[in-house]
């Protein structure tokens, strides 16, 4: 039964993914302004908002791993466990916007990289969510678990200032097509491409997502059980 | 096709391609890792 579900979240994961590139490369039509070049907006920002939200999942399970440490230590190890999986996919899809960002703005506005609020806090929040990854593996001791928590709590406030970075300063980045000022958005025939898009690249991210969980769960279960192993012997 | 069209169609497809190497490549790892670790429980 569990297989059967896995296989059907799997086949319908990869009929929207099929769907989304069909919609965004042969359905809707190229901008008036930049061409083809803006077909990577089907896959630049639901990669942003794929982050985000793992991010959000991370700050959850950080939070939840404090909260339960001392007087729920199976809950707090399945906080951390999302924590974690939160944290490593969202940084996989950070990637994704940190380099395919850069290829679009080199069409559209002649340069690789600037320096503006968008894309610094952008690079910023990779950076922290990357050196929390490089905690996990490299610190060891009881502690690691509570300072990866602490640094991935501080990481997520970084989320809210990405996003309202090119509200707040002016940047190179575009402002926001969706929710900015009067008169943003995006034209009608291009919306069913980037709702598809939405949707399977959350699908896509949701099986990463939940295949990091088990295995960290997994990997908890050998490390208690080497534990254990290491008191008898 | 001028030479603009040209240069944002393989920049295109060069950030889809980027993009399908990074995930896939992360989910090789996971694959990776997850056979380690049934082998580890194996033993």
């Amino acid at each position: 039964m569990k297989r059967t579900l896995i296989g059907l979240y799997a086949a319908i994961t990869i009929v929207l993914m099929i769907n989304g590139y069909y919609q965004a490369i042969y359905v809707a039509p190229n901008d008036a302004m930049q061409g083809e070049i803006f077909r990577i907006i089907y896959y630049h920002v639901p990669s942003a908002a794929v982050a985000f939200v793992f991010f959000a999942i991370s700050l959850a399970g950080s939070i939840g791993f404090l909260a339960f440490r001392r007087n729920s230590p199976d809950k707090a190890q399945v906080a951390d466990a999302w924590a974690l999986a939160g944290a490593e996919v969202g940084v996989v899809f950070c990637t994704v916007v940190l380099t395919t960002g850069p290829m679009w703005g080199r069409r559209a506005w002649g340069i690789w990289w600037t320096w503006d609020a968008r894309l610094t806090t952008t690079l910023v929040l990779w950076l922290i969510y990357v050196s929390y990854l490089l905690l996990r593996r490299f610190a060891a001791g009881p502690q690691m678990q509570t300072l990866a928590a602490v640094l991935g709590i501080f990481g997520a406030l970084d989320v809210p200032i990405v996003y309202m970075s090119n509200r707040w300063w002016r940047t190179q980045h575009p402002a926001p097509v969706f929710g900015g000022a009067p008169g943003s958005g995006m034209d009608k025939s291009m919306l069913p491409a980037f709702g598809w898009n939405m949707l399977a690249w959350f699908a896509w991210g949701v099986f990463i997502l939940i295949l990091r969980f088990v295995i960290e769960r997994r990997q908890q279960g050998i490390a208690a059980a080497e534990a254990q192993a290491a008191l008898e012997a | 096709m001028d030479q603009a069209a040209i240069l944002d169609h393989q920049f295109r497809v060069a950030a889809y391609i980027i993009t399908w190497v990074i995930q896939l490549s992360y989910l090789a790892w996971l694959g990776y890792k997850w056979r380690a670790q049934k082998a580890k429980s194996e033993d």
